[in-house]
């Protein structure tokens, strides 16, 4: 089977994000074919070059969604003099193209400034028809003519964003949009519309796999959603971190006005409410990034939370000491006793503050308690100004002791970084431990705690994020900012080493079904044998050979069972009040295969039967 | 939880050192007050993220921006709310929408004006000198070397001067407000011939109607001097429109209005530059011992800046056209004379023989330049008028 992969400023760049779960699907499965569509975020990413691939890998197609240094895009000046002159200057349609091309982004975005009225969900409503629309339009658009970049950095452009926006219904931020702002949006939104101009939606690129599966949602899918809508290829989106979230947080450092901000909003929240509506299948990575999905109109249906998978065997020997000792009764040696060990990235969102306040609790009731902060080297200034600030508070707060009058003192509390000679690697950082603390105020998906969870070890962290779902009643959780609880929910742990020992056990148990590479690569190969059997691609070309003569068996004896075996379940049925005239059917809602190449792919067996 | 009853709690508070930000306390307000019981918990909390809440732009925004601050659906549970995008409804709802409306102030100040530097400025204008400053050093050396250097020499000082002006106009045109961002196309090509016509032009021209050519003739330099020394007035003219026309588009609410207001602006600079460049083609003229007023000079002057006030818009091809065009027509006067010397060709030469009798050979170049520069003005004037041609400079 032919996956194309599709990412977004991560795989196969070296620098990229979530290249990592990528490397290991593509390793990890090696029965299936993976084509990569890459779309690279920054000069500076595509200087940094690739990782290494995979015989697996047949194919890697690259496209920059960047700008270059001056402003305008490689090859806008290829027109000709005169093909330019009669066409009318910057105009780079004709004139049924560009009523073709205002009529598609009038709808699009109408959609994107209008909200839709209280009450309704998201992906439904016309708001959500009139956007897929507009986007589908403009796809075909530029599939068929090309400078779509063009186009939308015309006059056209900007005159129809400003009709747009001042029609009734529109909110009042959008309403006070002036001339600069809609250029400003005209440009970002050229920027993202950039993977419709691409040159992958031909028969052998992404018409050619079998299955898309888009590493991220937003521009990375937008590829997906064509193949879609062009070929039929099933989409399925994995998200580890909800664009439209991203979008909001970075959307507050740009120096757009609110209106800006406000259309960027609308496009990009109206963007995720389709692809998952196009997606056949979608896995959110945690229960927080399921939730927004759902918010933004993606049908629980589809949804399957896998989550992310992590390399277990680095913490194997910690975790096995750890049950072996636990069930010898000794655990009294399973890591330092009356360690705490806290392991991340020191920067404020941590909370180390509370930490160590909640640590001079500890002291208080366990003299003999120590903290042990294993943190990775502090890269920019907050980071270095915070983790100083820490020390500061750790050295007022904590005195150095010594153990007898000619004994040099050592502070209770140690910042150190993992290896030196001390602590070689991360599992002995962990195993180093009786306690692994964890004082998050902001976190996604806490991978320290997993790692701690493989490493058998018990925990107490801060509910926040994705903490409950994963710690799943294998730790103790307080709430945030909380040092009073933390403190004391330490000091329960470190009294019963019975309950730590057990509770460790439980967590690595829980770690070792949950978060395992393996679940997650099972999960994935389970998933593409399920959208490849219930929505397989058709094509005319795989059931005629090289002169048109129909090929005995291109279609599976399968097709001919008892009822339809390409039929989906009853609620992934296309629903007939949704589907709109004129559009073709949805994929899985067709009859499985036309009917002349049924009738004479049935020929044969009939044949043989006879 | 901390409970204010709690004995540990007043303990461990008066040890706090006093460097603990009060961001940290402040915060844990909300939640205190929540418990204590004031009516509105969503109050207090509203008043911790005004910020948030006034910048956003949409629920889901705020939604994300508590979230970042650490709120959790259990948090939201304790505002009675079910979870975080509920309690952002209500906070986006709550924020009173005055604080959201004014949307002009933080955009003019965000449209960057080109050239802010004072030092960047006077970089251009020191390069826009230049070229004027080539061609007078060798019209100056010229004159004063007149009858002491042998031919050989002079003409050696003349294609030295030539080089030193054409680079120098480079320079001038790759930055500053000249600088096309997406090149000129041919535009250079046609430039060329259009200059060298100004210069030999008349005279060939002249030649060709009395039975020539006959063998070398004498340029007239001053046209070319004149517009070298306009580079730093056309500069400077393209730099005040461009400036201008963004501050009008940083404070225009709708399209039609920021076209009507940058049409009036683009004729003033284009009257603006006239001006400068009339009394440079005169002196020049009386320096040079030209001919009669500079006519086709000045239409030159006015096309050449027209056509690059355009590209550096963006927009290269109108201007490129219309020089083409203008090559054309110069090119073709001599050419129709040429043709009507064969045997029943001669009514071709009409036209030429008309305007040549009624405006003297300077009127060719003079209907030429003049005609292409009006065209693009008046083309001019409608994409520039044009917001989008404004986003790139």
């Amino acid at each position: 089977m032919r996956i194309g992969l599709l990412t977004d400023g991560g795989y196969p760049y070296a620098t990229g994000e979530s290249r990592l779960w990528c490397d290991r699907l593509v390793r990890g499965l090696p029965q299936h074919e993976f084509d990569l569509f890459a779309l690279s975020r920054s000069a500076h990413q595509e200087d940094q070059g690739w990782v290494r691939l995979p015989p697996r890998v047949s194919r890697v197609r690259t496209a920059p969604l960047w700008t270059p240094e001056d402003g305008t895009l490689r090859g806008s000046g290829e027109r000709g003099l005169l093909a330019r002159l009669v066409t009318g200057g910057e105009q780079s349609y004709g004139r049924r193209d560009r009523r073709r091309f205002a009529e598609c982004l009038t709808a699009l975005a109408t959609a994107i400034c209008t909200r839709d009225e209280a009450g309704t969900a998201a992906g439904e409503g016309t708001g959500a028809e009139l956007f897929a629309e507009g986007l589908h339009g403009l796809a075909e658009l530029a599939r068929e003519r090309g400078g779509l970049h063009l186009a939308l950095r015309s006059e056209d452009t900007v005159r129809i964003l400003e009709a747009a926006s001042r029609a009734p219904g529109t909110g009042r931020t959008v309403q006070s949009a002036t001339v600069p702002d809609h250029l400003a949006f005209a440009a970002e939104l050229e920027r993202a519309l950039r993977p419709l101009s691409l040159d992958w939606y031909d028969q052998e690129s992404l018409g050619a796999v079998d299955l898309c599966h888009a590493a991220s949602g937003g521009p990375a899918a937008l590829p997906g959603l064509l193949a879609k809508r062009f070929f039929g290829v099933p989409l399925l989106v994995t998200e580890h971190g909800v664009p439209l979230r991203a979008h909001y947080l970075a959307a507050c450092d740009t120096p757009y006005a609110p209106p800006v901000r406000a259309l960027l909003a609308g496009f990009h929240g109206r963007l995720a409410t389709e692809v998952y509506r196009q997606a056949a299948l979608i896995t959110p990575g945690n229960t927080h990034v399921r939730r927004w999905q759902q918010r933004c109109g993606a049908d629980p249906a589809k949804q399957r939370t896998v989550y992310p998978g992590m390399a277990a065997e680095r913490f194997g020997r910690v975790g096995e000491d750890a049950e072996r000792l636990g069930a010898a009764g000794d655990s009294d040696d399973a890591g330092g006793p009356d360690t705490l060990v806290w392991v991340g990235r020191i920067e404020p969102a941590k909370d180390l503050v509370a930490l160590l306040h909640a640590f001079a609790e500890v002291r208080r009731a366990e003299p003999g308690a120590r903290l042990r902060l294993f943190g990775a080297p502090a890269d920019g200034d907050e980071a270095t100004a915070y983790r100083a600030h820490c020390e500061a508070l750790a050295a007022q707060l904590f005195p150095d002791e010594a153990t007898g009058a000619h004994a040099e003192g050592v502070c209770p509390v140690t910042f150190e970084e993992i290896g030196g000679p001390e602590v070689p690697d991360l599992a002995e950082a962990y195993g180093a431990g009786g306690v692994i603390v964890l004082s998050s105020v902001v976190e996604g998906f806490p991978v320290s705690l997993v790692e701690a969870m493989f490493c058998g070890r018990a925990t107490v962290s801060t509910d926040v994020g994705a903490v409950v779902e994963v710690i799943g009643g294998t730790g103790l959780v307080v709430p945030p900012r909380n040092p009073k609880a933390l403190a004391d929910a330490c000091v329960a742990l470190l009294r019963d080493p019975e309950r730590r020992a057990r509770l460790g056990a439980a967590a690595r148990a829980r770690a070792l079904e949950l978060f395992t590479v393996e679940q997650n690569l099972a999960a994935f190969r389970g998933m593409y044998l399920e959208l490849i059997s219930r929505t397989p691609v058709r094509r005319e070309a795989d059931t005629v050979d090289a002169h048109g003569d129909p090929l005995p068996f291109a279609t599976p004896p399968e097709a001919r069972l008892l009822g339809h075996w390409t039929q989906p379940g009853p609620h992934l049925r296309a629903q007939p009040g949704r589907a709109r005239p004129g559009e073709p059917e949805p994929q899985h809602a067709r009859e499985p295969e036309p009917e002349g190449v049924c009738a004479v792919a049935a020929g044969p067996a009939g044949d043989g039967d006879a | 939880m901390t409970r204010p009853d709690d004995p540990a709690i007043p303990a461990s508070a008066q040890e706090r050192p006093a460097e603990i930000r009060p961001r940290t306390t402040a915060r844990r307000t909300p939640g205190g007050a929540s418990r204590r019981g004031p009516a509105d918990p969503v109050k207090t909390l509203l008043h911790h993220h005004r910020d948030l809440c006034e910048r956003a732009v949409d629920p889901l925004e705020i939604a994300a921006g508590l979230e970042a601050h650490g709120l959790t659906d259990r948090t939201a549970a304790r505002y009675r709310h079910r979870d975080v995008f509920a309690l952002a409804e209500e906070l986006y709802a709550r924020v009173p929408p005055r604080t959201r409306a004014p949307a002009a102030g933080p955009t003019t100040g965000s449209v960057p004006v080109p050239g802010p530097d004072a030092d960047a400025r006077a970089a251009w204008t020191l390069l826009a000198l230049l070229p004027g400053a080539a061609c007078l050093a060798t019209a100056g050396v010229l004159r004063v070397t007149e009858g002491v250097l042998g031919d050989g020499t002079r003409a050696l000082v003349t294609v030295v001067g030539a080089v030193l002006a054409c680079l120098a106009l480079r320079a001038c045109l790759a930055r500053g407000p000249l600088r096309a961002p997406e090149g000129a196309g041919r535009a250079g090509m046609y430039g060329c011939w259009l200059l060298s016509y100004a210069v030999y032009g008349e005279e060939l021209l002249a030649q060709v109607m009395t039975g020539g050519p006959d063998g070398p003739w004498d340029g007239t330099p001053a046209p070319l001097l004149g517009l070298a020394a306009a580079v730093a007035p056309a500069a400077w003219c393209a730099h005040l429109f461009t400036v201008h026309a963004q501050r009008r588009l940083a404070g225009s609410r709708a399209l039609e209005e920021f076209g009507a207001g940058v049409r009036p602006l683009l004729l003033a600079s284009v009257t603006l530059f006239l001006g400068a460049l009339l009394p440079l083609l005169l002196l020049a003229d009386l320096g040079l011992g030209g001919s009669g007023t500079p006519v086709a000079a000045a239409c030159l002057g006015v096309l050449f800046f027209v056509a690059r006030l355009l590209a550096a818009h963006g927009l290269p091809e109108p201007g490129t056209a219309a020089l083409a065009a203008a090559c054309a027509v110069e090119a073709g006067a001599p050419a129709l004379v040429l043709a009507a010397r064969l045997p029943g060709l001669e009514p071709l030469a009409q036209p030429v023989n008309a305007l040549v009798s009624t405006g003297g050979t300077g009127a060719v170049s003079a209907l030429a330049c003049g005609g292409a520069a009006v065209g693009l003005l008046l083309h001019a004037a409608f994409a520039l008028s044009r917001a989008s041609a404004h986003t790139r400079s």
